[in-house]
Order: C-alpha cells, then structure tokens, then sequence
C-alpha cells in the first residue's frame, strides 16, 4: 500500500507506537501518579485554563531571557576580545575552564543561598553556567578569521568600528547563532532548576510544588507545556531569525 | 619629482629559510618608479615575489629596509590612497554590492554625500549597472571580479595595485576582462602597478613593462610599450614583442636557476 511508503509513516507510526505503550502503562497505576495521554491533555488544559498559569510562565520566561541576553552579550564580548587579544585570552581563559568544569548544579544552590527568592538567582545561575560556554565558542570561531579579508580592509584602511561591524562580527555569526540555540536550551533548563530550589513563583516552583504533593501528573502537564513553548519559540522566533541573518549565503541557481 | 607616483628605493626583503636555518632574500636591492597615471606591469615567475613586493607596497608587509614612496595627490589627505584588486575578489559576501563598495569609500574618508555617485559610476563603468543590492555570492566569479575592481577604482586611488587579478578566471572571462579594463582607463587613469606571470597580459595593457628574476627579485629590464591604446589582443606587433621578451626571460632565469 501507498502509505506504508511514504516518508512520514515511520515517524507517525514511532508516535502512535508511544502512545499506546504509554496508554497502556497507565493502565496499572494511579492516574496522579501516570496519567494516561487523554487525562494528561484535560491537565494541560485546566493549567491554561486559569489567567494565572501566566503569570507563572511570564516570570519564567521573564528571567530565561534576562539570563540569555546577558550570556550572550557577555560571552560573545569576551570571545571577540580573547580572539582579538592574546593578553585578554591568557587573562581569562583559565577562568573560563574553571567556570565550564565547576558543577552547574552547585551553582543553582549557590544563587539561592546569595540572592535568595529573587530574580537574580536564576538569572545568576543561567549567566555563570551558559556564558562561559558562549565564550569558548566565539573565541574559536575568532581562529577562523579569514585574514584575507582583514588584509583588504587594512590595505583599504578600514577604521577599527568598520573591521569589527562589517568584517569580524559578521563571519562570527554561525558561531554566535550557533551559541545562542543551545544556550537557549540550556538556559531554560537551568533556570527551571533555579527555581525549584527556591523562588516565590515560576515553573520551577510548580514543579517542586506539586512534587510536595505526590502529582507526578501535573509535573508533567508543567513539563510538557513548557517544553512545547521552548519548542515554538524556536521554530518560530530562532530559526527564522537565523535563516534571515544568514539568507546572503543563498547562492544563485545557475 | 612631482610626476612620479610611487618611488622605490634600495628594498630589500628577508624570509626565513624553509628548514630554519638562517635567511634568504625575496626582494635584494629593488628600486623602481612609476609615473603619475602610467600603466606598469611587473611580469615575473611564480613566486619571484611580486605579491610580496605589492603587499609590501600596501602596508601589510614590513620591509627591512629601503624606502616606499607614495605621493598622495590629494592635498587635504596626507595618506595616500591605495586601491588593490587581489587574485581573488575578497568581497564582504554578506554586504551587497553597493555596501561592499561604500565600505571602501567609508575607510578612506569620502563624503557620504558623493557615495552614491560613486557607486553609480563605477559599478556602470565596469559594467554591472543594477547589481547594486545583489549579493556577491549571487553572481559569477568574473563579476565578483568587477565588483572588486569597481571597489578599487571608486575610492579614486594614487596607486591602483593589481595581483594577477584574472588569474583566477577561465580564459575566455579572463580575456574579456582585460579589454573591458583597456576600455574603463580610457575613462578613469589611476596610476596602475599591476603584477603577472603572463608576458602577453603585461604587453597587452601597459606602458611600462618590469621584468623580474628570482632569488632575489630583481628587475633586469625595463621597457615602453609604445603601441598606442585601445589595442587589439590580436595586433602583430604584440605577439612580436611578447616573443623577443620570452627569450630574453628565458636568457635570464637559466641563468637564475643554474
């Protein structure tokens, strides 16, 4: 048959598989401890039901981004300037090793015992664990310079602004792009973690909360629906984003 | 002297030797001068060290030691202004074409108000009039060429330096490229020092032919091409001249290579 050959049939086949594994699974148990599919759904529902589930989810994203923005304007600063600069890059690069090998989850405990119940401890905890990485990451892109370029803005006498707006940022971009998807994901994740430890609302808070409770099913209703905002924010905000900074490399159908 | 827009005296340019064991020289001793608005060509084999010699002539190599002279002709500027067109365009691929152009005028000071017209005129002159917000990855290599032989003209340079900039190109674009430039000096005149292995390219399109030997990088003649422009590729007299040099070249590199 014509179906079984189309290309999305195994992966329709591999989600309608899961969810029959799961369906059955919750058969054996509580439906708060491993709610079926239908009964997560009704969960999700009445969660997005009440006006303030968004407030929680605004507050969440509220310091996700707060901490992306700045992991990304402080890593990729230090990446250029360690690229650009081998003092800059023996000053701080035995600090960025120590950044990226310390246990991230101490961090997480750390920002609360510091800040307490505050914005700034996830903030704190997302800033120290992803920017270190968008560093390391702009700094290697900074090796892949190609010098034949800086040679023709010297040769045309290029001020320092131009060199570093219209030559260097630009061939480090798949690098800086390539930073902020995963930063975005790890953002979000630590941020959650952050949370869970102490803050007076957020999703990590409803996390732990309904933990308190034995509700494995609304951790997961919590988990499920903020995974598919990460998700949509991706596709619609990143990638976009990404193939429109990048849409000069579109290359003529001859 | 006033009329002379690029002075070479006594350079002289070291390399390490390949092994590290001391060093030897690229360029020994050159001196050489190009008059105003004239159309030098430097013909050499590869490697000679003609793009060292031009990169030295840029800027973006050190010398160690002699003198590079470059008048600049305009008064207020007192940095002169050097145009290169390398083997390979070089364009800033996620510019267009016209921001890759006005990149070039921006780093040398023109006024923003004559940008426009500049990149009007030249991108028309080298023919690619309504490329102006193409990308370059957009358009063929012979193209990107031009854009970055437009790059160098509009920012009205005292010296144009060229590296071989056809090299890269198929023989037919190449051969086309190089009447098409016959035809923009008859319309734009910088002062032009344009470096090749290709006797018949450098009798084509100068008025002053270097020759150059190697190791180290000396000019053991120096000759006008009297032939009046625009020529014809196919002239007689060129393929003349070409021959004689060939065999004067070869004279000389026997000897070089003994």
């Amino acid at each position: 048959m014509k179906i079984f050959r189309s290309e999305a049939f195994p992966g329709v086949l591999s989600a309608a598989g899961l969810l029959l594994l799961w369906k059955a699974a919750s058969l054996f148990f509580l439906p708060t401890f491993l709610p079926a599919p239908l009964e997560l759904a009704g969960q999700i529902i009445s969660i997005f039901s009440s006006a303030s589930a968004y407030l929680v989810i605004g507050k969440t994203l509220e310091r996700v981004f707060a901490g992306l923005i700045l992991s990304m304007l402080l890593g990729a600063a230090l990446g250029l300037g360690m690229g650009l600069r081998r003092a800059v890059a023996s000053f701080f690069d035995s600090w960025i090793m120590v950044l990226l090998t310390f246990p991230s989850i101490s961090w997480a405990f750390l920002a609360v015992l510091w800040f307490g119940l505050s914005d700034a401890a996830p903030i704190f905890a997302v800033v120290l664990i992803v920017f270190p990485y968008v560093a390391m990451n702009v700094w290697e892109g900074t090796k892949a310079l190609d010098k034949d370029l800086t040679d023709m803005a010297t040769v045309f006498r290029a001020k320092r602004s131009q060199l570093l707006r219209k030559v260097f940022i630009p061939q480090l971009m798949p690098y800086i792009f390539s930073s902020l998807r995963i930063s975005f994901a790890l953002a979000w994740k630590i941020a959650l973690v952050s949370e869970a430890f102490g803050a007076d609302r957020g999703v990590g808070k409803e996390l732990t909360y309904w933990f308190q409770g034995s509700r494995a099913d609304m951790m997961l209703a919590w988990g499920a629906s903020f995974m598919a905002l990460m998700v949509l924010i991706d596709a619609l905000v990143l990638r976009p984003w990404e193939n429109r900074v990048f849409s000069w490399r579109q290359v003529a159908a001859t | 002297m006033a009329s002379q827009a690029v002075v070479i005296e006594g350079l002289s340019k070291k390399f390490p030797a390949p092994g590290g064991l001391g060093e030897f020289a690229v360029i020994d001793a050159l001196s050489l001068q190009i008059a105003r608005g004239s159309f030098a060509s430097i013909v050499g084999p590869s490697g000679c060290g003609k793009s060292t010699l031009l990169n030295i002539i840029a800027g973006i190599e050190p010398h160690d030691s002699g003198e590079v002279r470059i008048a600049a002709q305009d008064e207020a500027n007192t940095q002169a202004r050097i145009g290169y067109v390398f083997q390979s365009p070089r364009l800033l691929n996620w510019l267009t074409v016209e921001d890759n152009i006005k990149f070039a005028l921006e780093a040398q000071n023109i006024r923003r108000a004559d940008w426009d017209e500049r990149v009007r005129k030249y991108l028309d002159m080298v023919g690619l009039a309504g490329q102006e917000r193409n990308f370059p990855l957009k358009l063929s290599g012979g193209m990107q060429q031009r854009v970055a032989i437009a790059r160098a003209f509009a920012i009205e340079p005292d010296i144009l330096l060229m590296d071989e900039p056809f090299s890269h190109l198929d023989e037919i674009t190449a051969r086309k490229m190089r009447i098409d430039l016959m035809r923009i000096l008859e319309r734009a005149r910088p002062t032009i020092l344009f470096v090749t292995h290709s006797l018949r390219e450098a009798v084509f399109l100068s008025e002053e032919v270097y020759m150059m030997s190697v190791k180290p990088a000396r000019i053991f003649k120096h000759l006008r091409v009297e032939i009046p422009r625009p020529r014809e590729p196919e002239d007689p007299r060129l393929f003349d001249l070409e021959k004689d040099l060939v065999k004067e070249f070869f004279a000389v590199l026997e000897q070089a290579y003994r």
